[in-house]
């Protein structure tokens, strides 16, 4: 994949450079501060990791900037890291596709980090089980979701974090198929049909957060 | 007046003066001698006033209101030696109006009264005034002509039309006197202040003129020889009229006249009526027990001196209020204000206004002095250099009271409204100085409250961006080597990363206790951690305020969280309610819990402190068994 890093601290920016590198990953651009990060963004990328705290202001710029390449770059795939939670500027973009949220210390996890990039990367999902559980939790249980059992709304919970059935089933120490078994029942009481599984999977999930973001 | 005729008309009166001396010893009348001696006061002091206001006719007059007296008595003298074997020159007409010439004698104080003090007759009325007098003066010679004095007495009584012109003849001269006092009544009622003075000093003469009077009456039934009786009096006529005449027209603001003349009439009034109880005491003891003893002296004395300073007191400012009308209805309303202040009707710090008005002066500023030393303003404001009358207070400087319009007269006025107005200026002063203290502990509590914010904030985003940072940056470097590492070795980095990892999770949950994080997002999204930490039902309804400053947002959540750990643990709360509002410029937070209620009203010290700190409020409704309602406006 090829990646656009933007990152201010020297040492976490290098860190995070060779890391992917060693992942096999092309890192097209390194940059420090949100305007370097949408100058860098006019070359051929698939997916720009952007610290939310960054200069010029040294505020939730990174925030600010994902909006803004969402905007001018839809296809871009979007992963904020940030050392915790901050989400003011970038609500809209939580659930919605190539787009992904994650706390950094998240990055030492090889495996589940890689994993994280491919799916923003290929149009999926990936927010911190800290985000996810701090937007659930913040609002009343929504009446879309009022129909599903509680397994059913931890399944989906972790969905919405991004993970696949295999790891949610893992997650949860039920079978996969159990798990494909819950979707199935959580897509017809939300009224998603079948049009293309990932489609539905993030719809799915977009009704989770939105719901929980209808307050 | 032209200064050329005023000369000589005082130059006349000069000559008359000397003229009655020298007929005094040629007629060998040692009193008409005198009284042309004692007329020389006056005309010297003519002779001042006309040096210093050249062509004011109140010059002449002066001279004259002594020199006609001297005038009269040389005739006098001339008249009775037309009846000896050694005529004086001129004694052959002089004794033909020897008897109607009287009025002459006031010609000159009539003059005096009109034209005083700046020379000027009134309207036609008062022009008419001189010729009316000299018409009667005329007269009455006409209807005594020839007539004759003998031992003091006029000789012989005329009848027919003679009588008629001088019964008519006297009264336009008593009428033409008592409108020219009328006249000085009338300038007085209608001039301005400096005129008004004046003639106050006219009016302090005359009334030194009338004790002098009253003490010469005193004498002579005290059986003291009549002419040592008189002689102050005649004197103070002399010398005392045109003193103060003088000193109206070149020096009115010498001295306070007002207050002198107030003074002076109250004692005058004061001995009457002393003099009255003294002899009413004398005639009544006289009659019942001891007759002509010295007991009954004694004990009039006595009974006479007892009411003398209080009836004094009551007497001046009955008197004042007369005399020195302007000056006492000021101060009356300067202490009319001072009792409503002690009754908290009007607030001390009008004083300043209300002196304004009493003194008459718009510009008037009441300076006072803070505790540092320094000067200010009763708004606030500081004087860098403070002028003006001092004010004390137990011997040290409080006040200074500064004039738009100084002079003698204006500050012996402040002085007397600045006693009045003592309390209310150091009641000004005093809650002045506290409230600048109390601002300034506000302001500086709120610095303190501003800098404790900015520095949560600053060590949240160290630990954040610093420690955090690196930890995570040294966890990406471990990675990286472990690459290269043989199996049971990467294995070791995996739970050195592992360790990291927990450091990171715990360095997270020291800064949330700093500063929460989520306060970046909004009072709301802080909140909601507290509410999803609650173990009973906790609602939660946020409509934050924009624009809040770091130090009230963080304020206001930790007064929450506060006030919901206190309903959690003491007062045992099955249900909280937490709403945040905004409330004006301020933002209103209320906590409700259901719990045991009964928080004394001096409790939650911390949460007090805590909100004062921005200076917010903070108001506690906890009835025992009626759970705890915190409302606070920040």
């Amino acid at each position: 994949m090829k990646i656009i890093v933007a990152e201010d601290s020297v040492l976490f920016r290098e860190g995070l450079v060779r890391l992917l590198q060693d992942a096999g990953h092309t890192v097209v651009a390194a940059v420090g501060d949100a305007e370097a990060l949408v100058a860098a963004a006019e070359q051929d990328a698939d997916l720009a990791v952007v610290d939310v705290r960054m200069p010029p202001r040294g505020d939730d710029d990174g925030a600010l900037a994902a909006v803004q390449l969402r905007a001018t770059r839809p296809e871009l795939g979007i992963l904020l890291l940030s050392q915790h939670l901050e989400l003011r500027h970038c609500l809209e973009l939580i659930g919605t596709p190539g787009f992904g949220y994650l706390l950094k210390d998240r990055v030492l996890r090889l495996d589940e980090f890689d994993e994280a990039l491919s799916r923003v990367a290929t149009g999926g999902i990936a927010l911190d089980p800290e985000v996810v559980q701090g937007l659930v939790r913040s609002h009343r249980a929504p009446a879309a979701l009022a129909a599903l059992t509680p397994r059913e709304h931890d399944v989906l919970a972790l969905v919405a974090e991004g993970h696949s059935n295999t790891t949610v089933a893992a997650q949860l120490v039920l079978s996969e198929r159990t798990i494909e078994a819950h979707m199935r029942n959580i897509f017809t009481k939300l009224g998603l049909h079948d049009d293309g599984a990932t489609h539905r999977r993030v719809l799915a999930v977009v009704t989770y957060l939105e719901s929980a973001g209808a307050d | 007046m032209s200064p050329v005729l005023a000369r000589v008309l005082t130059g006349a009166a000069t000559a008359v003066a000397l003229g009655a001396v020298a007929v005094g010893f040629m007629g060998g009348t040692p009193t008409t001698a005198s009284a042309g001696l004692g007329a020389s006061v006056a005309v010297a002091a003519g002779w001042v006033v006309l040096r210093r206001q050249p062509g004011n006719p109140v010059g002449p007059a002066l001279a004259w209101s002594s020199a006609c007296v001297a005038l009269v008595l040389s005739n006098d003298v001339l008249a009775a030696s037309a009846y000896t074997r050694h005529p004086l020159p001129l004694a052959g007409i002089a004794k033909q109006w020897w008897v109607g010439c009287w009025p002459v004698n006031l010609a000159g104080v009539l003059a005096l009264l009109l034209l005083f003090p700046d020379g000027r007759l009134g309207g036609r009325l008062w022009r008419a005034l001189p010729w009316t007098y000299a018409a009667a003066t005329l007269g009455m010679i006409v209807s005594e002509w020839g007539g004759r004095q003998v031992d003091g007495q006029i000789a012989g009584v005329w009848s027919g039309p003679r009588e008629v012109i001088g019964t008519v003849s006297m009264s336009l001269v008593g009428a033409c006197l008592i409108l020219a006092v009328a006249s000085q009544v009338v300038r007085y009622r209608h001039g301005d202040q400096r005129r008004r003075e004046q003639i106050r000093w006219l009016l302090l003469a005359g009334a030194a003129v009338v004790t002098l009077l009253i003490a010469g009456w005193v004498l002579q039934s005290l059986g003291v020889v009549i002419g040592f009786a008189y002689a102050p009096f005649l004197s103070g006529i002399v010398v005392l009229l045109p003193a103060a005449v003088g000193v109206a027209v070149l020096r009115h603001d010498l001295f306070d006249v007002d207050r002198l003349l107030g003074e002076g009439t109250a004692w005058v009034i004061t001995l009457v009526v002393s003099a009255g109880i003294y002899s009413l005491v004398v005639a009544t003891l006289g009659y019942a027990v001891a007759a002509g003893t010295g007991l009954g002296n004694a004990a009039a004395v006595f009974l006479t001196a007892l009411p003398l300073l209080p009836l004094q007191r009551h007497v001046a400012g009955w008197v004042g209020r007369f005399v020195d009308r302007d000056r006492h209805v000021a101060v009356a309303e300067v202490e009319r204000f001072a009792a409503d202040v002690r009754t908290g009707r009007r607030q001390p710090e009008e004083i300043e206004e209300v002196l304004r008005l009493a003194q008459r002066d718009p510009l008037l500023r009441i300076q006072v002095v803070r505790p540092d030393g320094s000067w200010g303003l009763l708004d606030g404001r500081a004087v860098v250099a403070p002028t003006g009358i001092p004010l004390e207070a137990g011997g040290d400087e409080i006040a200074r009271i500064r004039l738009g319009w100084d002079s003698a007269r204006a500050r012996r006025r402040i002085t007397a409204l600045a006693k009045a107005a003592w309390v209310p200026i150091e009641v000004s002063r005093l809650r002045l100085v506290l409230r600048e203290a109390l601002d300034e502990v506000e302001a500086s509590s709120h610095r303190l409250a501003e800098a404790a914010a900015a520095e949560r904030q600053r060590l949240e985003r160290e630990l954040h961006d610093g420690a955090q940072q690196r930890i995570v940056a040294t966890g990406m470097r471990l990675r990286s080597l472990q690459r290269h590492l043989p199996p049971g070795q990467a294995a070791e980095v995996d739970t050195a990363v592992a360790e990291l990892e927990e450091t990171v999770a715990e360095l997270r949950r020291i800064a949330n206790g700093v500063r929460p994080v989520r306060l970046s997002d909004g009072l709301g999204a802080a909140l909601a951690a507290v509410r999803d930490a609650s173990p009973v039902p906790l609602s939660l309804v946020v409509d934050e305020p924009d624009h809040l400053d770091e130090a009230t947002r963080l304020t206001a959540y930790l007064v929450v969280s506060e006030a919901v750990t206190n309903a959690l643990k003491h007062a045992f709360a099955r249900r909280i309610d937490v709403s945040i509002a905004p409330h004006g410029a301020s933002v209103a937070i209320t906590v409700v819990d259901d719990g045991v209620g009964g928080v004394p009203a001096v409790g939650l010290t911390a949460l007090r402190d805590r909100i004062h700190s921005v200076g917010g409020t903070l108001k506690v409704w906890s009835p025992v068994g009626g759970g705890t309602r915190i409302e606070a406006l920040l």
